[in-house]
C-alpha cells in the first residue's frame, strides 16, 4: 500500500517545471528490474488459517501414527542392537536369528525412510510426489524383503552372506 | 563526625587551595587535621586519554516491505566499540540512533526477560541483548532474523503461527474441581522442583527457529518451544487435564517430528533443555496410552 504513497516519476515529472525535468536523476523503476530467482523449493505464501488470534487446528488423535509408532520403532530399534552381536558371540549362524534379524532390518529401515519422507514431502505442499514417494517405498520395501526372504530361504542367509562379503 | 570535622581551619585551608598558586602553597595551607594533601606537582594532563577507537563492522540483513521487489540485502555498518554499550543490541541500536533510523528490530528489556530482540548473530540464535560483541575488529558480525521465518522486516519476523501453536497447548492451569478444602492448590517440594528448567522458558522462539524439522514442517510440528511448555503443563502436579493434553500431541506431526537434533538445547539463550522436556513427554506418551 505504501508504494501508492510514493511520489512516482510521473508525479515528479508533472510538479517540476519543464527545464528541470533532465536532471532527475533517480526515477525509481525497480519493480521492472527484478532478476530472475531460481530457487529449487521456493517457500510458499504464507497462510494463517483462521484469525491471528486462534489457536492452530489440533489433528485427530491416533496413536497408531503417534506412541504406538514410537514406541515400535524404538522397540526395533533396540532389538536391532542384540542381534545383530548375537552371531558374532555365536560364531554361527542361526537361521531363526538370521530370520529375525532380517525382519528387523527391513522394518527399521522402512521406519527410518518412511520419516524421511513425512518431513521433506509435506503433504500441504506436495501432496501428489508424497503419495508417490510412499508408494516407491513401500515397493522399495517390499522388493529388499522378498529378497532377503529369498536369500535367506535358498542361499546361505543374511550373516553367512555378510561374512563371505567381509572375507571377499 | 565528618560534620565535626569541618572546622573553620579546614573551610579556609580548602578555599585557600582553589587560591593557591603553586603546589608548595597547597602543600603549606592544607596541613590541617588528618587530610593532607600529598599529591605531587605533576606536568600531565589531568583529563583521560582518548582511547583509539577500534572500528568494528556490522553486516545486517535488510528488507523492507516497502519495496518488496528488491531483493533482501545485507547493509554494512562501521561502529567505534569503544564507544558503543557490550552487547550487540547496544550496537544496533546505536546503528538505530546515529546512522540509520531505517533499520527495523524488535527490542524490549534489554536483559533477557522479554524475548524481543530474538535474532541470528554469527550463525546462532541468540538474544542480542546477552550475545556480547566480539571485540575482534577484524571479523565482520553479520546479524540475520531467525531462520526460515517469514519476515515482516529487516529483523523482525512473523511469529504468529508460533504463538497461535502456543495457544494451541492450553499454556494455562485446567482443573476439574477445586480443592478438598477450599484453599489454593498445593505442592510438594519434589513436585514444585518438576517445573524448574521448564517455567523460565521466555518463548523467544531461538530454539523452535533452530530446529531443522521445524523449517521443514513448521506448520504442523510444534517445535522445541511450545512443546517444552506443553511438558511444563504435562509435568505439573496441580493440573488435572494431563489425559487430554497427551490426546492433543498424539499423532505423527505434533510431536514425534521430533528427532533428537538438539539445535534448541545448545542455541537457548536461557540454558534451558527443551530437546529433554520432549524426550519426557514421548515417555509419558508410552507410560499410560
Amino acid at each position: 500500500m505504501a508504494s501508492a504513497f510514493r511520489p512516482s516519476a510521473a508525479r515528479i515529472l508533472a510538479s517540476k517545471p519543464a527545464s528541470a525535468i533532465r536532471f532527475l536523476p533517480q526515477t525509481r523503476v525497480a519493480a521492472f528490474h527484478v532478476s530472475q530467482r531460481s530457487q529449487i523449493l521456493p517457500p510458499g505464501p504464507q497462510i494463517v488459517i483462521g484469525t491471528v488470534n486462534d489457536p492452530v487446528p489440533i489433528p485427530t488423535s491416533n496413536a497408531a501414527h503417534g506412541s504406538y509408532h514410537w514406541a515400535f520403532e524404538r522397540l526395533i530399534a533396540l532389538g536391532m542392537v542384540p542381534l545383530t552381536i548375537a552371531p558374532f558371540v555365536a560364531g554361527t549362524a542361526n537361521p531363526a536369528l538370521d530370520a529375525a534379524l532380517g525382519t528387523a532390518l527391513v522394518l527399521h529401515s522402512h521406519i527410518g525412510f518412511d520419516a524421511c519422507v513425512t518431513d521433506y514431502f509435506p503433504k500441504r505442499q506436495y501432496p501428489k510426489t508424497r503419495t508417490f514417494m510412499i508408494w516407491l517405498l513401500r515397493g522399495a520395501t517390499i522388493t529388499a524383503a522378498v529378497g532377503l526372504f529369498s536369500f535367506q530361504t535358498n542361499d546361505v542367509g543374511l550373516t553367512e552372506g555378510i561374512k563371505k562379503m567381509w572375507k571377499a | 563526625m565528618a560534620a565535626l570535622r569541618q572546622t573553620p581551619l579546614r573551610l579556609l585551608a580548602s578555599s585557600s587551595v582553589r587560591r593557591a598558586a603553586t603546589p608548595q602553597a597547597i602543600r603549606i595551607t592544607t596541613r590541617g587535621l588528618a587530610s593532607v594533601t600529598t599529591m605531587p606537582p605533576t606536568d600531565k594532563d589531568p583529563t583521560p586519554k582518548k582511547k583509539e577507537p577500534v572500528l568494528k563492522k556490522f553486516q545486517i540483513y535488510r528488507w523492507s516491505p516497502d519495496e518488496p521487489a528488491k531483493k533482501p540485502h545485507m547493509q554494512e555498518y562501521t561502529l567505534d566499540l569503544n564507544e558503543t554499550g557490550p552487547m550487540v543490541l547496544d550496537a544496533l541500536i546505536r546503528i538505530k540512533n546515529e546512522q540509520d533510523p531505517t533499520l527495523t528490530f524488535r527490542r524490549s528489556c534489554r536483559e533477557g526477560i522479554c524475548g524481543s530482540c530474538a535474532m541470528n548473530i554469527e550463525g546462532t540464535n541468540t538474544l542480542a541483548c546477552l550475545c556480547r560483541i566480539n571485540r575482534d575488529a577484524s571479523q565482520t558480525t553479520r546479524i540475520y532474523p531467525l531462520p526460515h521465518m517469514y519476515i515482516v522486516r529487516d529483523l523482525v519476523p512473523d511469529l504468529t503461527n508460533f504463538y497461535k501453536q502456543y495457544k494451541s497447548i492450553k499454556p494455562y492451569l485446567q482443573r476439574k474441581e477445586p480443592t478438598a478444602d477450599g484453599k489454593e492448590i498445593r505442592q510438594s517440594i519434589q513436585e514444585r522442583k518438576k517445573l524448574d528448567g521448564l517455567y523460565e522458558c521466555i518463548l523467544c522462539a531461538c530454539c523452535s527457529t533452530s530446529c531443522p524439522s521445524y523449517w521443514w514442517n513448521q506448520e504442523e510440528y510444534l517445535g522445541p518451544a511450545v512443546l517444552m511448555q506443553a511438558y511444563r503443563w504435562l509435568a505439573d502436579s496441580r493440573d488435572q487435564m494431563t489425559g487430554q493434553r497427551k490426546d492433543m500431541l498424539d499423532n505423527s506431526m505434533s510431536l514425534y517430528r521430533c528427532h533428537t537434533i538438539m539445535n534448541c538445547a545448545r542455541t537457548c539463550p536461557k540454558g534451558l533443555n527443551p530437546g529433554k522436556a520432549i524426550a519426557e513427554i514421548k515417555k509419558m506418551m508410552v507410560q499410560s496410552s
